[in-house]
Parts: C-alpha cells; sequence; structure tokens
C-alpha cells in the first residue's frame, strides 16, 4: 500500500478535480471559454504575445476553448495539474509517505479556478483558467533545469540558487523588453467567490438561462426558475424569464412566476452590472439591435473580446444588414476550433436570405423588429431601466407581441399612467375581447385611481378580478386598520395574492436595477 | 555540423525562398473583368516611396499569380490567395515606374482551372509623400476605452511603433483616455497629445523639450481639445468643448456627439498662457485650423439658440441634434500682437440646400489654395455619419465641390494633407461601416483628387482581422523620437497649470 500511496493521491485529486469541474461546474466553465477568446492566425497571436507573459496567455486562450466542452478543457487542465504533481515530486525527491505535499500546488490552482464566481464576467485576463498553471510549469521546469544544470557544479547551494533566481530574473526583464505593453492587469489573489460558484443557485440558474435563451429554448430558461420556497431569485433570473415569457406568449403570466428579484450579494468589491453579464442578449431578445452591438462591443473593449461577444456583434450586424462588418466578424469565428460552424451556419443568412427568414432567431425577434421608431437616448449601463421606460414611453404598438410588452413593461415599472393609456388603446384594439387578468389586474388598480388619465367607467372585468380584488382591498385596508406594518402586511398578504399585480404593487419595493 | 555550415545552409534557404517568383500559367482562361483584391490597388496612383502593396485574391482560388510588368522588368509573386511582394525589387520597381505606371496580371486557380483577369495599373506618381504618419488605435466603441495607443507608421516599410500607450500610465479606474495628437509644421519637435482622466493633462512638446500642462482655467470651458499649431509661432489654438453622447435606438449611425457648449482659446506655449479667441453667445465654435502663413484662423461654428430652459441643455441638444449645423469661418490673426480680427464667413453651410449641412475638420492646404472639409447633414462628429463626405473648397474662385475619388457611400472625415500638398489622408468606413481606416489619394497639380488606397500592410488580411480603428491620421515628415517610456514618466507628474492672460 506504502509505495503506491503517490499514486493513490493523485488518483483522488483527479476524482474530486473532475467532480468539482465538469461535473459540478460545467456552466461555469462552458461560460469561462465563452467569455473568452482564441483566433488561429498571426493577428491575434502578435495582439496577445506584445504583451509581457503573452506567450504564456496565447497558450492558456487556446487551452481555455476546450472548455466549450467542459469535460474535455477540465482534461487538459486536470494533466497538466498532473504533471506539476510529478514534477514536484521528482524535483523535491519527495517520498511516498510525503507525496501528498505535492498536491499543495495543484489544489491551490483548482481553488482559483473556482474562486471566480461573477468574476468571470470581470476578468480582463485572457485565458485566466489556464494562466497560473502554464506560468507554474514553466517556472517549475525552469528551477528544475537549473537544478539540473548546476547539480555538478562545485559551488555553495547558495550560489547556485542565487545563479538560476538570477537568470530567471534575466528572463523576465528580457521579456519585458522584448513585450513593451504592459501584462494585464488582473489580481490572481482569493476573490472570496467559490462560494458563489459551490453553492450560489441562482448565479448557476443564470449561466444556465443565459445558455438555454441564446438557444432559443424558452422552456428550459423557465424551468430555471425557483420553485416554492427555493428563495428569491435574482433581477437578471427574473429578466430573463421575462423574455422566455415574452417569446412563448406568456408575458401576462410576469407576475405569476415570480417578479420580485434581488441583487446578489457580491461583496463590495464587485459591481455587477445586467449590460456585461447580459445586456447584449437581452436586447437582442427585444430587437434592439444597436443596443446590443453597443453593450457587446463595450464589453468586448472593457473586459476583453470574446466569443459571446463575435457571436452578438455577428448577429445584430445580419439584423441592421450590416454586411460587411457582420463578415469580418465571421471571418474571425471561422478562425475558431468550435464556433466555426456557427460562422458557416450565420454565414449563409447572410448568402440567403430565405434561410435567414427562416432562422429561429429571425421568425422569433421579427414582432420585435417592426417598431421603426428611432431614439436618441441612452441607457446609463441599466439595460434593465432602459426597456421599463422605452416599452412604457412608446406611443404606439407595431405588432401585438410589441402591444404585450408595453402593457407588461409600464405594469413592471409601476408606471400607471403609462399603462393606462396603454390599457385604453388595449381595449380599442380588441373591443369584443376580455383583457388578459394581469391587464385587468393592472387596470382594477390603477384605473381606478384619481390620477388615472383615463376612466374605466363601463369597463366589464371579469368576476373572479374583480371579487379578487374587493377582496384585497379589504383585507389590506383591515391590517392597516389593526396597525400591521408594510413588511408585515406582504408577509401575511402573499400567500393569497402573491401572484397578483397587486401585491407586487403595494409590497415590492427592493427594485434594486444593476 | 558546424555552425558556419548550419548558417550558410540558412541563408541559401532564405535566399531562395526569397527568389520563390512563381510562374504564370500558360493555359489560363481569359476573363473580361478585374479581379477581386483586398485591399482594392486597382488603378491607383502611389508615391514612389511607398512600401509595397500586398494584396489578397478574393476569387476563391487555391493559388494566385500577379505579374507586374513596368518599364524595363518584370516580376511575379504568389504565395496561396495573396500576393507578397519583395520589398527590395518593389523599391526598384517604383524607382523604374516613377512618373509611369506598372500593369498587375492576376491569375487565380479556381476548381483546377486558371484563369487570368483583366490587367490593372498603379500609377507611380513623380511626387513622393511625407514618410511617417501617426494615428490613434482605438477600439471603435461608444464609451468604454481600455487599450489605447498613438503609433506612429513608417509608410516607406512596414515599421509601426508606439507613440504612447495609455495602458503605461494607468488602468481601470484611474484608466486615461488619450487622443488629438497634433505636430507644427508635420515635424515632431513641436507636438502634442492630450490625456483624459487618470493622470489627466496635455502633453506638449516644445522645441523637443516635453511638458505636461493643464490648460482648464476658471474661465474656460474645458482644457484644450481640438488642437491647431501656428505654422511659425509657439502658438496653438484649441477648442474647448463640453461634450456629450447619445445613442440611436435604430439609425444606423448608432451614435451623436454633441457638445453642448464650445468656444476658441489660444495657448501661448512660452508664456504658458491662455486666451480667448472666439466665445460667441449662441455658437458652437470648433475645429480650429490655421492658413499655412499663420495669418488666418479657419473654424467651424454651428449657431445654436437653446429654447426650453425647463430642461437640461443636453436634453435639448439631444431632441434638436439635427439642427445643428456647423459653417466655416476665418479671423484675420496678427502673428506680432497675438490679435484676432474680421470675422468672415467662409462657407455658409446650413444654407446649403433646402436642409443645410454641416462642416467639420477644415484643413487648408500646404500652398494656401484649397480647404477640405467633411460635410454630412448636420453634428459635427463626421465619423458616426454615413452620409459624411470629404469637400474640398478653391480659396481662390470659392467653390465648394465634392472630392468623388476620394468618397464613398460611408463615412468620410478628418482630411489631412501631405507637407507638399499632393496627398490627401482621410479617415474612413468604407470597408465595413464600422471600423475607420486611413486611406490616401493622389492630388494633381491640376486641383484633382484621384482614387484613394488604403494604407499598405505587409498582411493583405490585416484590416480584416483587426478588431481597432485609426483616428486621426497625420503626416509627419519625420518620426517622433521620444520614447513611450518617457511619455509616460512624463505622464505621471502632476501638470502644471496654465495661466489665464486677460
Amino acid at each position: 500500500m506504502g509505495k503506491h500511496l503517490r499514486y493513490i493521491y493523485m488518483l483522488a485529486f483527479i476524482v474530486v478535480a473532475y467532480i468539482l469541474l465538469p461535473v459540478m461546474n460545467a456552466d461555469y466553465l462552458y461560460t469561462i471559454q465563452d467569455n473568452n477568446v482564441f483566433i488561429s492566425g498571426h493577428t491575434f497571436m502578435m495582439d496577445t504575445v506584445q504583451h509581457g507573459g503573452g506567450w504564456g496567455t496565447w497558450i492558456s486562450c487556446y487551452l481555455t476553448q476546450f472548455f466549450y466542452y467542459p469535460w474535455l478543457g477540465s482534461t487538459f487542465l486536470i494533466l497538466l495539474w498532473v504533471a506539476i504533481y510529478w514534477i514536484t515530486i521528482w524535483m523535491l525527491g519527495l517520498s511516498n509517505k510525503w507525496s501528498f505535499l505535492a498536491l499543495i500546488i495543484p489544489v491551490l490552482l483548482l481553488y482559483h479556478l473556482l474562486d471566480f464566481g461573477y468574476w468571470i464576467y470581470y476578468a480582463k485576463a485572457p485565458g485566466f483558467p489556464f494562466v497560473p498553471t502554464i506560468g507554474v510549469i514553466f517556472c517549475l521546469l525552469f528551477v528544475w533545469g537549473g537544478v539540473s544544470i548546476t547539480r555538478k557544479w562545485n559551488v555553495d547551494f547558495r550560489l547556485k540558487g542565487l545563479f538560476i533566481i538570477g537568470v530567471l530574473a534575466v528572463i523576465i526583464v528580457i521579456n519585458d523588453w522584448l513585450c513593451p505593453s504592459t501584462p494585464w492587469h488582473f489580481n490572481y489573489g482569493p476573490r472570496g467567490s467559490i462560494k458563489t460558484t459551490l453553492f450560489d443557485k441562482n448565479f448557476r440558474h443564470e449561466l444556465r438561462m443565459y445558455r438555454a435563451l441564446e438557444e432559443f429554448r424558452f422552456d428550459d430558461a423557465l424551468k430555471e426558475m425557483p420553485k416554492g420556497d427555493e428563495g428569491a431569485p435574482t433581477n437578471l433570473m427574473v429578466l430573463y424569464k421575462n423574455i422566455a415569457l415574452m417569446h412563448t406568449g406568456q408575458m401576462d403570466k410576469m407576475f405569476e412566476t415570480g417578479n420580485c428579484g434581488i441583487k446578489p450579494d457580491t461583496g463590495d468589491s464587485l459591481k455587477i452590472r445586467t449590460s456585461l453579464l447580459g445586456g447584449p442578449l437581452i436586447y437582442y431578445m427585444f430587437g434592439q439591435m444597436n443596443y446590443s452591438y453597443r453593450w457587446a462591443m463595450e464589453n468586448a473593449v472593457q473586459y476583453g473580446l470574446s466569443f459571446r461577444n463575435l457571436k452578438m456583434m455577428t448577429l445584430t450586424a445580419i439584423f441592421n444588414h450590416e454586411f460587411e462588418v457582420a463578415a469580418k466578424y465571421i471571418a474571425l469565428l471561422k478562425s475558431t476550433t468550435f464556433y466555426r460552424d456557427w460562422a458557416f451556419e450565420h454565414e449563409a443568412w447572410m448568402m440567403n436570405s430565405t434561410r435567414f427568414i427562416q432562422s429561429k432567431d429571425y421568425q422569433t425577434l421579427a414582432p420585435m423588429l417592426n417598431d421603426s421608431k428611432n431614439t436618441l437616448d441612452g441607457d446609463d449601463g441599466l439595460c434593465q431601466q432602459f426597456l421599463l421606460e422605452y416599452y412604457s414611453d412608446l406611443d404606439h404598438a407595431t405588432s401585438p407581441l410589441v402591444e404585450d410588452v408595453m402593457m407588461c413593461m409600464s405594469l413592471w415599472a409601476k408606471d400607471y399612467y403609462a399603462f393606462c393609456v396603454h390599457f385604453y388603446d388595449y381595449t380599442n384594439n380588441h373591443p369584443n375581447e376580455a383583457a388578459p387578468k394581469l391587464y385587468q389586474e393592472g387596470a382594477i388598480l390603477l384605473g381606478t385611481t384619481e390620477e388615472s388619465p383615463i376612466t374605466l367607467e363601463g369597463y366589464r372585468f371579469d368576476d373572479l378580478v374583480a371579487d379578487k380584488f374587493n377582496s384585497f382591498v379589504s383585507d389590506y385596508n383591515q391590517l392597516q386598520h389593526q396597525g400591521v406594518d408594510e413588511d408585515e402586511m406582504g408577509r401575511r398578504l402573499r400567500p393569497r395574492y402573491g401572484d397578483t399585480y397587486w401585491w407586487y404593487y403595494y409590497f415590492y419595493n427592493d427594485f434594486n436595477i444593476y | 555540423m558546424k555552425l558556419k555550415n548550419i548558417i550558410s545552409i540558412l541563408t541559401l534557404a532564405a535566399a531562395i525562398v526569397a527568389c520563390d517568383h512563381p510562374t504564370v500559367p500558360s493555359d489560363a482562361q481569359q476573363e473580361s473583368r478585374l479581379p477581386h483584391i483586398y485591399p482594392d490597388y486597382t488603378e491607383v496612383t502611389i508615391p514612389f516611396n511607398i512600401c509595397p502593396l500586398n494584396f489578397a485574391v478574393q476569387e476563391g482560388a487555391d493559388e494566385v499569380v500577379a505579374k507586374f510588368t513596368y518599364e524595363g522588368g518584370e516580376h511575379t509573386y504568389g504565395k496561396k490567395q495573396k500576393v507578397m511582394i519583395d520589398e527590395k525589387e518593389w523599391q526598384d520597381m517604383l524607382k523604374a515606374a516613377k512618373g509611369k505606371s506598372i500593369q498587375v496580371d492576376v491569375y487565380a486557380k479556381v476548381e483546377g482551372t486558371w484563369k487570368a483577369y483583366k490587367p490593372f495599373n498603379i500609377y507611380v506618381a513623380e511626387d513622393s509623400i511625407d514618410p511617417y504618419i501617426s494615428y490613434r488605435v482605438i477600439q471603435p466603441s461608444y464609451v468604454a476605452y481600455e487599450r489605447l495607443s498613438i503609433n506612429q507608421r513608417n509608410l516607406t516599410n512596414f515599421e509601426e511603433r508606439e507613440i504612447y500607450n495609455n495602458m503605461s500610465v494607468s488602468t481601470e479606474s484611474t484608466g486615461q483616455c488619450i487622443n488629438c495628437h497634433s505636430y507644427k509644421n508635420y515635424k515632431t519637435d513641436n507636438m502634442l497629445f492630450h490625456m483624459r482622466q487618470g493622470f489627466g493633462g496635455t502633453m506638449i512638446v516644445a522645441d523637443g523639450k516635453l511638458n505636461k500642462v493643464d490648460l482648464k482655467t476658471d474661465q474656460t470651458i474645458s482644457a484644450g481639445v481640438y488642437p491647431a499649431w501656428h505654422p511659425t509661432k509657439q502658438l496653438i489654438a484649441f477648442s474647448t468643448n463640453k461634450t456629450g453622447q447619445s445613442f440611436h435606438t435604430k439609425d444606423l449611425n448608432k451614435i451623436e456627439v454633441q457638445d453642448t457648449q464650445s468656444d476658441l482659446i489660444l495657448y501661448d506655449v512660452e508664456k504658458n498662457e491662455v486666451s480667448i479667441i472666439s466665445q460667441m453667445d449662441n455658437e458652437l465654435e470648433v475645429f480650429p485650423t490655421w492658413s499655412p502663413d499663420g495669418k488666418k484662423l479657419y473654424f467651424c461654428s454651428a449657431h445654436f439658440e437653446y429654447q426650453n430652459d425647463s430642461i437640461a441643455k443636453e436634453t435639448e441638444m439631444i431632441q434638436r441634434y439635427t439642427e445643428v449645423k456647423y459653417n466655416l469661418y476665418s479671423l484675420d490673426f496678427d502673428p506680432e500682437t497675438k490679435k484676432f480680427s474680421n470675422l468672415d464667413t467662409v462657407y455658409n453651410a446650413a444654407a446649403v440646400d433646402s436642409i443645410g449641412k454641416s462642416v467639420t475638420l477644415p484643413r487648408v492646404s500646404p500652398d494656401g489654395r484649397y480647404i477640405l472639409f467633411a460635410q454630412a447633414e448636420f453634428g459635427c462628429f463626421h465619423v458616426w455619419h454615413a452620409d459624411a463626405d470629404i469637400y474640398m473648397m478653391d480659396l481662390k474662385t470659392k467653390e465648394v465641390k465634392p472630392l468623388d475619388a476620394i468618397n464613398s457611400p460611408r463615412s468620410e472625415s478628418y482630411p489631412s494633407w501631405s507637407s507638399n500638398g499632393r496627398w490627401i489622408m482621410v479617415d474612413t468606413r468604407r470597408d465595413d461601416g464600422n471600423y475607420t481606416r486611413p486611406y490616401i489619394a493622389y492630388f494633381d497639380k491640376k486641383g484633382k483628387a484621384h482614387k484613394a488606397f488604403i494604407v499598405p500592410q505587409e498582411d493583405p488580411n490585416f484590416y480584416t482581422f483587426f478588431l481597432r480603428s485609426f483616428n486621426r491620421p497625420e503626416f509627419m515628415v519625420e518620426p517622433v523620437t521620444i520614447e513611450a517610456q518617457e511619455f509616460a514618466r512624463k505622464a505621471k507628474e502632476d501638470p502644471v497649470k496654465a495661466k489665464f492672460a486677460e
């Protein structure tokens, strides 16, 4: 048993690493590669290697792309960690008994990879999952080589050590001289985000919802919403969920399916922004191609070019009929390992308009594209806020879907004035139809207020809605009469009215848009 | 094997590779059209001192051959889909073809069959071009910026180096934006560029000495923005601007960059003093530029009266953005007294057609005869306006005409003249609508502009894969010799505050 200990340690580490990486965190790894980029060819290589440590980064970017298949990327990474383990054993001459010490570095590297959480969107160091591993291997091999060369030298071991360190210093200086651009500034120290990666369910839901929306798997996106007492979703999840509802014709179910999002607690050092986490895709789903392109570009500028941004820039350029610039991004994606087919598929959209019109993207987004009104505006980095205001303020619906979005956004934004106007138009556009329950809930609450710009006299609400509203008003007044504070009132009324717009209107005040 | 032998073999191999001239196919089918090549160098006029015009043949070919025929010889090149010209041979060709032309025959092997395309000419002018240009390399982003540099490029070969790189000084929350490099008379011993935000200030090289100054005074709107060195004096005209950006939801122009306020100031480099040139009510003065004799200052200005006190100026400007039209004006200048006088409307662009036009970025030719500018329907930031084109006014006849040979359906902006006035460089988004590229066009003695060509790169596909724009391309007769590290050291120092001269 004793003589096999080093193999047992190694196998144990491999098993744990596989469990923690592709088994438990496949979406995390996939998202990391999606936010990374590697393009074959001279231009990308030269652009990367001109930074200090650029060659290591270039190799790391190459390897990171294999997380497209999380098990494959993990295998490469784990193999490198195993190599570190063995080199350390050989270098230090560790016995079987003490060989577990050689796992310290691989374990720290594993910890490092899992310690990103939301930082995966903010990490400015391209290829960051592999960079420290490549760096450690380089240093170990260097020291190993140095020890081997100086072994026969008949000088004090301290002099040998000084010689090795000196040569390493010279290499670093030469590297800086050859690569005048500054290295990527990135803190490789602990971020305290491993808890988010391993235990924050919302973080994982967000990763999966993004991918589901990107692939137009709206039902899968909806399945990610927490059920019952699983806790509150994040604001971003609510936004993703409502997009899925929008494109499955169920937007009027937005308050029944949980519309009270929270802001994830990411500590003080990280200010998370929806515009970075999913802005380009969110705007794309609303047919806002200019803003989608803008955020893909802004994110690429600030946090580095990525497959994700390149894909979004391609899609929006095609929708905007900016074919030359789309062709440029497609040319880049054709030079990648895993997005090559995607590039050819989308090139075909440009070559053949029928294919484009028949595509899932166009079929889904076409109703949102009819809104041809150009607005000169800005979102201040708050895409949810922008969308709420934009659709609340629209004065003319160009498709039934846009009409629904205008109604729902004004309710979501608690913009009673806009909602009342939209509801008035809605009843005129659909004279012989009963409005969906949500719109009736909004109208019975907002249309009867003194500030309402419209009168709803003569409008016949469904009995169920009217009765429940009367009951809500009665319960509310009763609790208020008893002197129950707002929070407690919300808690008590939630079981019965939590799926209504009224509960949202009165008791959801934590509208923390980020 | 001895080292000497290895070196000999490598040298021989290198020589063989260098002289690797493919054979022209004898059985090629003749095509009646020009080949599709990128960059498009067909029928262009080039200076006799420019680097090779390498290009890629976009015919879906497996192999290509290009035969360059000139008086006294011919050369063939072809490497897969690319035509990569030997630099030494190219220089010989240019020398022999000066004042004449080089004929290029392109052959492409498409699906196993060689095709011969209609030959085209490259005309070699007898006029040289300034050996250097400089530009800011920047992503065509909207608000965000990260890695920016001002680079200089040697046009006679492919050498490029950074003059200054913003990340060598600061990043993240203290990151800085750099912009508006400018030279006095095409020379680099008097030059400047700005840094904003982190370690902000204006870097001014005066007679070779580097300084960092803060041009913002209590009496001016901002620090200096768009600069223009006086051709003979140590004086710099700047605009001062309060600038904002907003974003189109549908319009493919995507961005409007607008000034809600702007004026003109004069900076005396020797006295470190700022004074007002123009600060008119309801006028947005911007883009100063000097006549070559230094006795006139041209600039653009839009008349804009705010009408609604109940909303912010920025909001009103956004609401009325299409109403902002810049005209071209001039002021006489006495270099001795440093006094400006006689405001003159040089070109009333706002009165052109029924809707009016807007003129920006004027530049006077070195002989003082012509003035180039970018013109579009409205606004001041034409790099984002697809309708923006380069126009030229003959200052003798006052005739204004578009330079059709240079313009494209997409944005053209930032025109500049070479020091001999025979070459015009513009920034254009003609390639893809989003990434700005520097194009050069010959301007002959008769006042005619010729077809523009992109600044050549060693790899013909460079521009396809390079995701950054080239801003403010400027000609220089010599390179900037101050090292990037020296600029970085000075950038970290506190700026010297400029004084305001009443």
